[in-house]
């Protein structure tokens, strides 16, 4: 029997080509538009060192990243021992290894439940060498193989094996299409090993393949950015990388700083001149940033900053997902400095919170920080062209009745005052970070702090009332209703509509609006629930204990998932939850009845 | 006839804001504000197209004496602030001034980089040897075994000279003046802002407080002019002049020219615009697409 949806993950050591496999992969599901997401990870080691590349491939719209793993390759067991805990086979996985690699059956940890696997044995090595003459070309073999036993589309990966070695010299090429081939052969001798999973598809229009860093990138152009400033971080460089290219490309400019306190200044410095500007850090480089954060809030100034949450705290986990920034990013500060906190939820989402990010910026004058993830920044995933558009704004410029005396810090109702920049006649005035009076000029008075105080944390009624960014799925009456936020959206909603499909009342609310929280349409969500579970990705809760500080979730009736990062939150994890859940909730109504 | 052809020529008092210097009577800064109201008057700088930014210290406080657009931010960062402004908007003037503690202890870092990125701007240092806002702590220029509010027994450590380290990590114009020379000060300020590339002015700008009140009349003595003859292209000669104690040396003392770091992005942008002109974002997105 056929399927419509399958995972697959390649396991080795850097440089057994387990990258450029997965992005092949990848990249021929998306060119006859299927569903593809796109998971790297690694050891924190520059070169070799264990890595491994998890893509699933859908004839349908997916959500997760796939919790089990349907096929997997190994070729080394040393270097899958290190994802131990992280990359689970499927009770029915077929797993390919290295035919010379001789550990043990008993010391292969592959997940809970795996009795029924199919153990195939494949010489990776000797196909290599036989055919393209060097072991190197193990993993275009695997293309071969993987390509031929599941019916992935063969031509696509063919030019894709072309268009990765035709630049190389003479003879390369040749020599890893023999390996392809050779795949391909081995395949029909173990045919047996793919049965029931054989991928059924129509083939579509092509689709664009993309990581929320590069989509970010891209959106913080589309919304006017022209100024970025940033320092090297993990998982946040892509950003940086991206915008060297493409942005002198519109005009705009970008300089790579000596460390995160030189990019939010610059940025600010860009933003005060009257550009739009933004840089891109991870926890380690927003701590640096803090301090500044606070400047841009006090002189209200716009400035846009992508955290790419890691693994934390100190170096932690570079190259891993947690969300336990969440803290650091609403109230790392000194004094009180309002800003606004935006989490996209996906991929796609990267492009929209960006975008709102500026809009909000300008139309606020405050720092806004989007809280992105390594999950979500750095997998590739499939998108459609037509869901990226976004309406761009601005901020207030000043009329020509504002400049004849002009006020930078003018009282007025929303809190946001007319901002001039260098160049316009008339709006001269000095910013500071000192508390200042209406027209910039420092003071200490009490009152005057009060009431710029007041001033500056009214702009963020506005930004309320206007972005009430959420996302809920599921049922309208539920049993029971998740809440999350960020890249656990994926999982939790892939659960929520398997749990629909049972037949079970479940929902999810998803805020990508932070801070300010939207109120009002959680309090709707609430009322709809009977038990409520918070997910999340953080040891110590920050999110469930962000919640309480303004909201009051059912007493008695609301329960906490949390759990470190480091492995990305699965889909069975999140439906092992409601199972519990709706169990408790029944049980509970069999007792009070 | 239209309004623009009649242009008013703008005096050193034009280019105050109003707002009173909270510096003590005395002050070395007065005479760097002063300065830089002639030299402005000298350029006949619109105080629209000008940005002054600052960190945090006694002479930090100086932007919001200016007419122009004025940032006065975080302690050490005046540069990083600078950088963005200049960069995102090459074609205002920029000038970032600052105490020898907040551009040489907690914001060194930025100067180094900015000399070595020859930023386009002045940064005028007003080395008054201390730290006068937080009342008399030791300075990274404080000298060798001066009895300070935090070096009770001595300063134990030795003194930077900014003008060196200016010189070792880039700068291309790099000048040294006094607050007691009005005239002198003037034609170096006029010079810096002139000069494209990072241009450096250490002025030793006297702290009547917490240096002694005589700091006028110690500086005073010591002050030395280049010899008329001075080429100030050799680094080798520039370093003559530095790291002096029974002297202070004023001018001009190296000077090169050199793209300055927005000659180098304008080229960058030039290349990258070739041609093609700018992508749209769907332009951008479409490269997306697997491409084999």
């Amino acid at each position: 029997m056929p399927t419509r949806d399958l995972t697959f993950a390649i396991v080795g050591s850097g440089g057994d080509g387990v990258i450029t496999t997965g992005d092949m992969l990848a990249q021929a599901g998306a060119s006859v538009g299927l569903h593809v997401m796109k998971v790297e990870a690694y050891g924190p080691q520059i070169r070799g060192g264990e890595s491994s590349c998890t893509v699933r491939v859908s004839a349908d719209p997916i959500y997760a990243q796939g919790d089990l793993v349907q096929v997997l390759v190994v070729f080394n067991w040393a270097d899958f021992g290190q994802f131990r805990g992280e990359i689970l086979a499927a009770p029915d996985a077929v797993v390919f290894y290295e035919e010379t690699d001789d550990t043990p059956r008993e010391e292969i940890d592959l997940g809970p439940e795996t009795d029924d696997v199919r153990w195939v044995p494949v010489p990776f090595i000797e196909l290599a060498k036989e055919s393209a003459g060097t072991k190197l070309a193990k993993n275009i073999v695997t293309l071969g193989l993987l390509a031929e036993l599941f019916s992935l589309p063969q031509e696509p990966i063919e030019r894709a094996i072309e268009g990765k070695f035709s630049k190389k010299k003479a003879g390369v090429l040749e020599a890893n299409l023999k390996g392809f081939e050779a795949g391909k052969a081995h395949a029909s001798k173990i045919a047996d090993a793919a049965a029931g999973k054989r991928l059924q598809y129509t083939p579509g229009e092509p689709m664009l393949l993309m990581s929320g860093n590069e989509l970010s990138a891209v959106a913080a152009l589309h919304a006017g950015c022209r100024f970025f400033a940033g320092y090297p971080i993990t998982p946040s460089s892509e950003v940086l990388h991206l915008l060297s290219e493409l942005m002198p490309k519109v005009g705009g400019y970008l300089v790579q700083t000596e460390d995160e306190l030189a990019a939010i200044g610059a940025v600010i410095g860009g933003s005060f001149a009257g550009v739009k500007s933004m840089t891109a850090t991870s926890g380690p480089g927003l701590a640096l940033m803090t301090e500044m954060l606070g400047l841009a809030s006090m002189a209200e100034i716009p400035a846009v900053i992508i955290n790419v949450q890691r693994g934390g705290p100190s170096t932690g986990l570079p190259t891993k997902s947690e969300q336990s920034d969440l803290w650091q990013a609403l109230w790392g500060s000194h004094g009180d400095a309002p800003r606004v906190v935006l989490a996209p939820a996906d991929v796609e989402d990267c492009f929209h919170a960006t975008v709102a990010a500026f809009n909000i910026a300008e139309e606020a004058q405050v720092p806004v920080i989007v809280l992105s993830d390594q999950f979500i920044a750095q997998r590739r995933e499939t998108l459609s062209m037509l869901t990226l558009d976004h309406e761009v704004t601005g901020r207030q410029v000043p009329s020509a009745g504002d400049l004849r005396e002009y006020k930078r810090y003018k009282e007025t109702k929303s809190g946001i005052s007319p901002m001039s920049w260098p160049g316009m006649k008339g709006g001269e005035y000095q910013t500071n970070g000192l508390e200042h009076t209406e027209d910039g000029s420092p003071t200490s008075m009490f009152l005057t702090h009060e009431k710029m105080n007041a001033k500056r944390y009214r702009k963020l009624r506005r930004v309320r009332d206007k972005y009430s960014f959420y996302r809920r799925y599921g049922a309208e009456k539920a049993d029971v209703g998740i809440i999350c936020w960020g890249s656990s959206k994926g999982p939790v909603k892939e659960a929520v509509l398997n749990a629909n499909g049972r037949g079970e009342r479940v929902a999810a609310f998803v805020p990508q609006l932070l801070y300010p929280f939207p109120y009002h349409e959680f309090q709707d969500f609430i009322k709809t629930v009977r038990e409520v579970i918070v997910v999340e990705l953080s040891y110590s809760a920050q999110f469930y204990k962000y919640l309480q500080t303004f909201l009051e979730l059912p007493e008695g009736h609301t329960y906490v998932y949390k759990r470190s990062g480091g492995k990305n939150l699965t889909v069975a994890e999140v439906e092992d939850k409601i199972k519990k859940v709706l169990e408790m909730s029944a049980l509970r109504r069999e007792v009070l009845v | 006839m239209s309004a623009a052809a009649v242009k008013v020529e703008l005096k050193p008092g034009a280019y105050k804001s109003g707002l009173k210097p909270v510096w003590c009577p005395g002050c070395g800064d007065f005479g760097v504000l002063n300065a830089l109201y002639r030299a402005m008057a000298k350029l006949q700088i619109e105080p629209a197209d000008t940005v002054i930014l600052s960190g945090i210290g006694c002479s930090s406080r100086l932007p919001g004496y200016v007419k122009t657009y004025g940032f006065n931010g975080v302690h050490g960062r005046a540069l990083t602030l600078a950088t963005g402004v200049k960069v995102a908007r090459p074609e205002l003037t920029v000038i970032a001034v600052g105490g020898d503690g907040d551009g040489l202890a907690i914001g060194g870092n930025h100067l180094i980089h900015s000399c070595r990125r020859n930023l386009d701007i002045l940064y005028i240092l007003m080395d008054n040897e201390i730290y006068g806002l937080t009342k008399g702590q030791v300075a990274p220029t404080t000298p060798t075994g001066d009895k300070t509010k935090s070096t009770f027994w001595g300063n134990p450590e030795p003194s930077v000279d900014p003008c060196e380290l200016a010189i070792s990590t880039g700068a291309t114009w790099v000048a040294r003046g006094f607050s007691g020379d009005m005239k002198h000060l003037t034609e170096m300020i006029v010079d810096g802002i002139l000069h494209n590339g990072f241009s450096f002015l250490n002025v030793m700008s006297p702290c009547v407080t917490w240096r002694g009140d005589d700091q006028f009349k110690v500086m005073k003595a010591k002050l030395n002019h280049l010899p008329e003859d001075y080429d100030p292209s050799r680094r080798a000669n520039a370093v003559k002049y530095t790291r002096e104690k029974d002297k202070i040396t004023t001018g001009i003392l190296y000077e090169v020219e050199s793209p300055s770091l927005t000659d180098r992005l304008e080229d960058i942008k030039e290349r990258a615009m070739a041609g093609n002109g700018s992508p749209s974002t769907k332009e951008m997105l479409e490269s997306f697409y697997p491409s084999f």
